[in-house]
């Protein structure tokens, strides 16, 4: 127990310090999934909304595929973009390997299908009424699809909570792109990783410590600003 | 003689196997009122939705205001400015009164200034003044239709179609339903409503369109032999 409760001291210690190291991964942790969401709901919500409202072959089998790819190993990911952005690759002439860039495109692709599957089944469970009724009140197909958007605008944000959620805390694909370099692709959790494998364990429990303050205090504001428009 | 609205012919529509509408020839006068009189399932709302240009027929002609209609995307978002549909169980919007009523106004574009007023005008005339406030999803019933309501007048449509405008309303909502109903059609807008009650249209004077099966149908007997009171229709039904 003592050793547990050293620990907890100087995880404190060490973020009441501002730790340069513990600072950097959690700036670098930030950054990254905050573009990762930002690519990923670009792509995921015109996704989710396509495959819940449109008419196409094959529907069943893209819905399929977003709940596999929703599984998917961070470490299969990683690989598979590995492949691309090695010397190798087709990419690896752009020298992405190994920088916070590579993370983005790996996180992105983790993120995509869980925002596009949260989409889907918000606009699912949509009203019936709601494209009908601005249509003919004389929205046309893109004011009415954004109407739409509003009136489940609460799931797109909780969809979008999510796939932070996948992003921030996955190892996978931070490591086999990142490379985990010190100030410069070292995340949180990948510096939890390797902290604790060398017996740091106080370090890791400082990040870990953090990485849980980050996502309630992400929860906490969605959920304020939800509160605070539904008033 | 008032001039067409719509001008339908051999217009055709289905669920699968399941017959929705089958209309030979109808015609809708401009500046008339019409009801749709039928039992559930008889096509009134699958016909009103074909008159919103809201679903296509599979087969069949529709001229509006004498132009036959194309149903080109462009085209139907175009006539659904000039054609609003207020459904049987309407969806108000999150938020407040005044933005759900200002909806219509908002997508085509018009100034705020402008905006209030109509809002403004709009609840007033369905008795319901001072409501923009609240919050459209707390309403009653009742309440929630006459919004409605107020959100298809404040887009001050050529045509406006109620599908059962009157079904679970009470009676003073009813009375403000049916003398503004009167007062548009002396206005000048063309009003089809559907609803089960074959005595509304002789109550608002209206031309009453039979369908039975999703066809028109003649009229039954006890009531074809009880004239209206006065006709503002001039629409012509023929199966």
């Amino acid at each position: 127990m003592d050793f547990i409760a050293q620990s907890f001291r100087v995880a404190t210690a060490l973020i009441l310090s501002g730790d340069r190291d513990v600072m950097s991964a959690v700036a670098t942790s930030l950054n990254v999934a905050l573009w990762s969401v930002l690519f990923a709901s670009v792509a995921g919500i015109p996704i989710g909304a396509a495959v819940a409202l449109g008419r196409f072959p094959m529907k069943g089998t893209v819905r399929l595929a977003l709940n596999s790819l929703m599984a998917m190993p961070t470490v299969v990911i990683g690989l598979l973009v590995y492949t691309f952005l090695s010397r190798q690759g087709p990419l690896g002439s752009m020298g992405l390997l190994f920088s916070p860039a590579a993370i983005v495109i790996g996180q992105t692709i983790l993120a995509t299908p869980v925002i596009a599957n949260y989409t889907l089944t918000a606009m699912q469970g949509a009203d019936k009424g709601i494209l009908p009724t601005a249509r003919t009140l004389g929205a046309g197909n893109a004011q009415s699809l954004l109407q739409l958007a509003r009136e489940v605008r609460f799931a797109l944000v909780a969809a979008i909570v999510a796939g932070f959620g996948r992003v921030v805390s996955e190892v996978g694909v931070a490591m086999m792109l990142g490379g985990n370099i010190r100030f410069y692709t070292r995340t949180m959790t990948t510096a939890i990783a390797l902290e604790t494998s060398k017996g740091d364990f106080a370090f890791g429990l400082a990040l870990g410590l953090i990485l849980m303050a980050v996502a309630f205090a992400v929860n906490a504001v969605l959920t304020v600003a939800q509160e605070s428009s539904r008033a | 003689m008032s001039l067409a609205k719509y001008r339908l012919s051999d217009v055709r529509s289905s669920y699968g196997a399941i017959l929705g509408v089958a209309v030979d020839e109808l015609t809708i006068a401009a500046g008339g009122l019409y009801v749709l009189v039928g039992p559930n399932g008889s096509g009134k709302s699958t016909l009103l939705d074909i008159l919103a240009f809201l679903n296509k027929p599979e087969q069949g002609v529709i001229a509006f205001d004498g132009a036959p209609v194309n149903w080109t995307r462009k085209e139907c978002a175009s006539l659904r400015k000039r054609v609003t549909l207020l459904h049987q169980h309407p969806y108000l919007f999150s938020g407040s009164v005044a933005r759900n009523v200002a909806f219509g106004l908002s997508v085509r574009g018009a100034g705020k200034e402008d905006t209030q007023a109509v809002v403004s005008e709009s609840l007033e005339r369905v008795g319901l003044a001072g409501f923009e406030s609240r919050t459209a999803r707390k309403l009653s019933g009742g309440e929630s239709r006459r919004v409605a309501l107020a959100r298809a007048l404040a887009c001050n449509p050529e045509v406006l179609l109620l599908d059962e405008p009157l079904a679970h309303v009470d009676r003073s909502s009813a009375a403000i339903v049916e003398s503004l109903v009167v007062s548009l059609v002396s206005g000048g807008m063309t009003i089809v409503l559907s609803s089960h009650d074959e005595r509304l249209g002789r109550r608002l004077g209206a031309e009453v369109i039979y369908l039975e099966d999703g066809k028109l149908a003649a009229a039954p007997e006890q009531l074809s032999s009880v004239p209206f009171a006065c006709g503002t229709g001039g629409g012509h039904a023929h199966s």
